[in-house]
């Protein structure tokens, strides 16, 4: 992204790469906006509090171990100590030039910045970006070298009422394994706007764990650049709106170069007034032969006045390729539930299980068992 | 008096407006063996889900007791917690949910708080092992992505863990090769001789004679066009293996 690296070679927090980012926050097509029959998110209707950005401040924690030579730092430090480092990763993938990640760059006021040097592993460590005030944005650089190893897991704290923007990127050199994880899990009443981008290097496999539950509104975008060979992307999601919220999510992977691998697996599910939308683009060049792309997404309404639509959007002009879409959509099924039930088990208890079962595939993509504890223990609140 | 059975008086009962029972009169005895013999389409696994509590199955008319208590009236879940278990021809899969999970929870809702988990466990190993089942089943989600053989013995291996006092076995033998067959039979013999199935009274849903050499009924009912038409000894499931469900229908058609 030259235009983007240029804009922040300067400084990323000055003055006028805020003007520019926010310019180009006004020009970008507004990617949540899709014309059309499917519910949107109005952005004039989002009344982001500008002002509030303005003033808010995030801070930055790191909580886990950190081997000799890994670097974790907030952007500040990073700007200043580490600046050809940051520069290499920082507005470096599709996330920057994405609407919300525009606004991000616009509103930036601090950040983290993780580096894992060359063969170092780094085996886990949480980011916790907690909101002092009632806007921030919370904005998170990885950059990994050759053969590096690493789990990153991002915490957003929020007090209620909160708006949060999101900007998370992650560029990696060759043979690097990166996993991401968060499971984002805000107050009722705030809102999140995120876009997260990834550009992994030859022969790295890069995965995202992804889990939205809170939050009124939490729309969010990733995108996965496959700009190298030997690259295997993972991208694991799920959403749960209830009560009244609502959750747009889009994944894309592009397949720049071929002998590549993606896996989308994404499973939505909807009870209460819950709304959401889910877009799954894959799109593979022309000349990315031998890519091997797959996308499932699944949905489960929980309830009469719950709604979601799933758009795929495969877009494939190569020719020697394997592209699998799969999707399912529906309510419980009546079959599964008679089982269930004839075992003594309550209709109630029953429909319970068949709903934590529904996510269990990307649960068990979470790092760590209590990533996964936890995030069960929040769908089974959220089922009630 | 004693109510200790399961019993089925005159009942019909209806799947999608079409009636498929006519009139069924049957009674399983605690710790006996029925076996209810018919050809596909006869209306046995019609009985087999009306009896466990179905949406789509609609009595019209008839009862079906348990221990005295109207089955009729309960839902599917009460059903099985008076000790009426179902073993499924087609079992749907749960994906997501374990099977040691999933046969806990049953264990649990069935005779709460019965078992600690470490003896649960071993139990579960114990009758994982008669069964010939290999023990990383235990972590798979149930029935998903199993093999028909491996959802029969599924069924058994619950209905071995939770030792019902009606067991209804919906087909548990078609589709098992020889070595799964004695394996099922092996498994229901243990339970039987089980402090904790030798009550149990089965009911025993088939078409073909093979699994009675396994486990030998007390009781042989034929079933033809929803109705049973002749009941008799062990000795009636030798004449079908021999006869076929031909002559018997010519039999009781010409009485008709």
């Amino acid at each position: 992204m030259p235009s983007t690296l240029a804009s922040v070679a300067d400084s990323m927090l000055s003055e006028t790469a805020r003007t520019n980012a926010l310019a180009e926050f006004r020009r970008a097509p507004g990617e949540h906006e899709r014309p059309g029959r499917y519910w949107k998110i109005d952005l004039d209707g989002l009344e982001i509090p500008f002002e509030a950005l303005v003033q808010g401040s995030v801070e930055i924690s790191f909580s886990g171990e950190l081997p000799d030579g890994v670097i974790a730092c907030d952007l500040a430090t990073a700007e200043r100590e580490h600046g050809e480092l940051l520069r290499q990763v920082f507005g470096c993938t599709e996330a920057a030039s994405r609407k919300f990640g525009t606004l991000a760059r616009a509103y930036l006021t601090g950040g983290a910045f993780i580096y894992i040097p060359d063969g170092v592993e780094l085996p886990h460590l949480t980011v916790t970006h907690r909101l002092v005030g009632h806007a921030g944005v919370a904005s998170t650089s990885v950059l990994a070298g050759n053969g590096a190893r690493g789990t990153i897991v991002e915490r957003i704290e929020a007090p209620a009422g909160a708006f949060v923007c999101q900007t998370s990127e992650i560029v990696t050199g060759e043979r690097a394994e990166i996993t991401s994880a968060a499971i984002q899990q805000l107050p009722l009443d705030a809102r999140i706007l995120a876009s997260r981008g990834a550009r992994p290097g030859r022969s790295s496999r890069i995965a995202f764990a992804l889990a939205d539950l809170g939050a009124s509104l939490a729309a969010g975008s990733l995108d996965v650049t496959i700009a190298q060979p030997g690259v295997e992307s993972r991208v694991s999601a799920l959403f749960f709106p209830t009560s009244t919220q609502h959750v747009d999510l889009v994944t894309r992977v592009h397949h720049d170069v071929g002998d590549a691998v993606s896996r989308t697996l994404v499973k939505g599910a909807a009870a209460g007034a819950g709304q959401a939308r889910y877009v799954g683009s894959i799109r593979i060049a022309a000349h990315a032969q031998r890519s091997d792309a797959s996308l499932r997404d699944d949905t489960l309404l929980l309830s009469e006045h719950a709604h979601i639509d799933s758009i795929p959007a495969l877009e494939i002009a190569a020719n020697d390729v394997k592209a699998y879409h799969g999707a399912t959509v529906g309510a419980i099924d009546e079959d599964e539930r008679f089982y269930i039930e004839t075992r003594g088990i309550s209709r109630t208890q029953a429909e319970r299980m068949i709903a934590l079962g529904f996510f269990e595939s990307v649960v068990d993509c979470f790092p760590t068992e209590t990533l996964r504890e936890q995030l069960r223990e929040a769908l089974a609140a959220k089922i009630g | 008096m004693s109510h200790s059975a399961l019993i089925v008086a005159d009942l019909y009962a209806e799947v999608e407006g079409k009636r498929i029972l006519k009139g069924i009169d049957l009674r399983v005895e605690p710790g006996k063996v029925s076996a209810l013999m018919g050809p596909n389409g006869s209306g046995k696994s019609t009985l087999a889900y009306t009896l466990a509590g179905h949406p789509k199955y609609i009595v019209e008319s008839g009862t079906a007791t348990l221990d005295g208590i109207d089955l009729l009236a309960l839902s599917p879940d009460k059903r099985a917690r008076l000790g009426l278990y179902l073993s499924f021809q087609y079992p749907a899969a749960i994906p997501g949910v374990k099977v040691a999970n999933f046969i806990y929870a049953a264990r649990q809702a069935l005779r709460p708080g019965d078992l600690p988990p470490a003896k649960f466990r071993a139990l579960l190993m114990d009758r994982l092992q008669v069964l010939d089942m290999d023990p990383s089943l235990l972590g798979r989600y149930v029935n998903d992505g199993f093999s028909g053989g491996e959802k029969k013995r599924l069924e058994v291996l619950q209905l071995a863990m939770l030792a019902p006092k009606y067991a209804i076995l919906d087909e548990t033998d078609s589709g098992l090769d020889v070595d799964a067959l004695r394996a099922v039979g092996d498994s229901i013999t243990a339970l039987r001789a089980d402090d904790e199935g030798r009550q149990t009274g089965f009911l025993i849903i088939t078409h073909y004679p093979r699994i009675l050499e396994h486990i030998r009924p007390d009781v042989v009912h034929i079933m033809l066009d929803g109705r049973i038409v002749k009941t008799g000894g062990a000795d009636l499931a030798d004449r079908i293996e021999r006869e076929g469900y031909d002559t018997i229908r010519e039999e009781t058609t010409s009485v008709a």
